[in-house]
């Protein structure tokens, strides 16, 4: 049974379409990473599936209970960080998970919030009043505060908006402690890099739908591919090379980069013209490349 | 007993925010005393009632009242205040992702926003025996000066609500209470209304907050009647304003949440 089903989900705002026929299918037990640019309906689909708005249309199980007739219990088994740190800075680290363990009617609070602050390496903090705290340190507090009541999934929007590299770090290993205790993460990014190092399977989400679906490695290999050719010395004949073939080049004029689907149709107009060719090098497919193509193309109609 | 239990916790966590907070305990306790001491010790004896200036007993007699309601209207703002700052730093949201009826979330801004509103009032109060004001009422009178209190503080946190859940930010959620504070003003809460221009004092005389310091007066001077002209208009304003901003704040927060 998959943790999360989402079958031809449509929400709109007024005349705006946000997601148009969502479908979706995340496995128990992983990261899923949810990419798009702003706007593109990352924080609307967490609301839906959290319980906090309705979709228009379409069908959402989490843990195989449809939302709309079992939401009390789906509250029971989720838990959700937003983008911004639900704090109290006038309380005590403390304070503020005795706040969501009472809120859960925890009957071990205290054990339960010992064993997370610990488990989060927050323990020395934890009497500490929230606004003496760093960035990263709320944001790992904002977690504990979602681990509490033991949550089968957690929703997870932007969690590293704004942390320091370090501190990014560390939360990346929180969120794979989390993974590899058997919960299953929903995580949304703004960082590629992120994703790529996080995920057990990612969607590009736009124009309010699923564009690409797979793990990082599987989207990196199944993107357009692209080769970079060398040649030896800046030639104008260059300019014989069919304008639209040419994804980028240097400002010599001594390389550039085509699809490579049209590899041997560039070195063939380049041997006919006697360019001498260098070296013709395939390109890695890094997300942002595959990010940027996704939204290009479909920005483009294409 | 589950939602309760969570009402209780949520209620603890708003009225601990807002008495561990300086900046609210000046502007909700401390302001109110500030200004009841320098109308009463400074504006009080120059201020003609009945033709004659009055003593500073005699003003702190016709003026506390109304100070209990500005206690209970500046309050309305750290309300608002409240409710804007759980939007925007997402907490809204994430009470609404856990196992909790939507009806105590709001409910606890409600009922900590009424606590802390007749701490404020109890404390003006007290200031007001202190000062040497001595109300004359009977135990039914007070019990009814304790529920008109209630009352009030419960409208204004109702208007509180669609202001704090529409603002973009704190600064701008909590300038409604403005409003209600102007009306006090211009009312007859801290000097009597004949020495007014005609239109304001026509306005004075027909805004609710005439008739509520009116029946507050009433109540702690034994001159209370279900049938005077301040009960009839105290309570329409009340219940019509109960009626219209339960509504309002119904509809505003229903936008920004489903129940499921």
């Amino acid at each position: 049974m998959d943790a999360i089903t989402v079958k031809h989900v449509r929400k709109s705002f007024g005349n705006h379409s946000v997601l148009k026929d969502m479908n979706l299918a995340v496995k128990r037990g992983e990261i899923f990473t949810l990419l798009g640019e702003n706007g593109s309906g990352k924080s609307t689909l967490i609301n839906i599936l959290t319980t906090i708005s309705l979709a228009d249309d379409g069908e959402v199980q989490i843990m195989g209970h449809p939302i709309m007739s079992d939401a009390g219990l789906i509250r029971e088994n989720i838990s959700l960080n937003s983008q911004t740190v639900t704090l109290d800075d006038e309380f005590t680290g403390y304070q503020n998970l005795l706040i969501i363990a009472e809120l859960r009617l925890l009957k071990n609070a205290k054990t339960e919030i010992k064993q997370i602050s610990e488990r989060l390496n927050l323990t020395s903090f934890l009497n500490k009043k929230v606004g003496k705290y760093s960035g990263g340190m709320k944001r790992r507090l904002d977690i504990a505060m979602s681990l509490l009541g033991n949550p089968e999934i957690i929703f997870l929007d932007e969690p590293t908006t704004g942390v320091d590299p370090k501190n990014r770090v560390e939360l990346w290993n929180i969120i794979k402690e989390i993974r590899d205790s058997g919960k299953t993460v929903f995580l949304t990014t703004q960082y590629l890099d992120e994703a790529d190092k996080l995920s057990d399977h990612m969607g590009f989400l736009n124009d309010g739908k699923i564009v690409l679906y797979g793990t990082p490695d599987e989207i990196k290999k199944n993107a357009r591919r692209f080769v970079q050719i060398n040649v030896d010395s800046p030639n104008v004949n260059l300019v014989n090379l069919p304008e639209e073939m040419i994804i980028s080049k240097n400002n010599k004029g001594t390389s550039f980069v085509v699809d490579e689907r049209n590899t041997d149709i560039c070195i063939k107009i380049l041997v006919n013209e006697n360019v001498s060719i260098h070296s013709v090098v395939p390109q890695e497919n890094s997300l942002e490349e595959v990010f940027f193509n996704v939204t290009k193309i479909d920005s483009e109609g294409n | 007993m589950q939602s309760i239990k969570q009402l209780m916790v949520l209620t603890k966590r708003i009225l601990k925010q807002n008495l561990t907070n300086i900046d609210t305990v000046i502007t909700v306790i401390l302001m109110p005393l500030f200004m009841l001491m320098f109308f009463v010790y400074v504006l009080g004896g120059n201020i003609a009632m009945d033709g004659v200036n009055a003593s500073t007993g005699e003003y702190l007699k016709y003026a506390l009242p109304g100070f209990l309601l500005v206690a209970m209207a500046m309050g309305s703002a750290y309300t608002a205040v409240r409710i804007n700052l759980d939007k925007t730093k997402g907490f809204l949201k994430r009470l609404h992702s856990l196992p909790i009826k939507r009806w105590v979330i709001l409910g606890s801004h409600v009922l900590a926003s009424v606590i802390f509103m007749i701490i404020s009032e109890s404390v003006v109060l007290i200031a007001g025996f202190v000062m040497g004001y001595r109300p004359d009422l009977s135990v039914g009178n007070f019990a009814l000066f304790v529920a008109v209190s209630l009352l009030f503080a419960f409208t204004i946190t109702l208007i509180a609500i669609p202001f704090s859940l529409k603002a973009n930010s704190v600064e701008s959620a909590g300038g409604f209470s403005y409003i209600i504070l102007m009306l006090l003003f211009v009312s007859s809460a801290f000097i009597p209304m004949d020495g007014m221009i005609k239109p304001v004092r026509w306005f004075a005389e027909n805004q609710p907050m005439t008739a509520l310091v009116g029946i507050t007066r009433d109540l702690l001077n034994n001159n209370f009647s279900f049938t005077s002209s301040n009960s009839l208009q105290s309570f329409v304003w009340l219940i019509g304003l109960i009626i219209l901003f339960s509504l309002l704040s119904y509809r505003r927060y229903k936008m920004f949440s489903v129940k499921l």
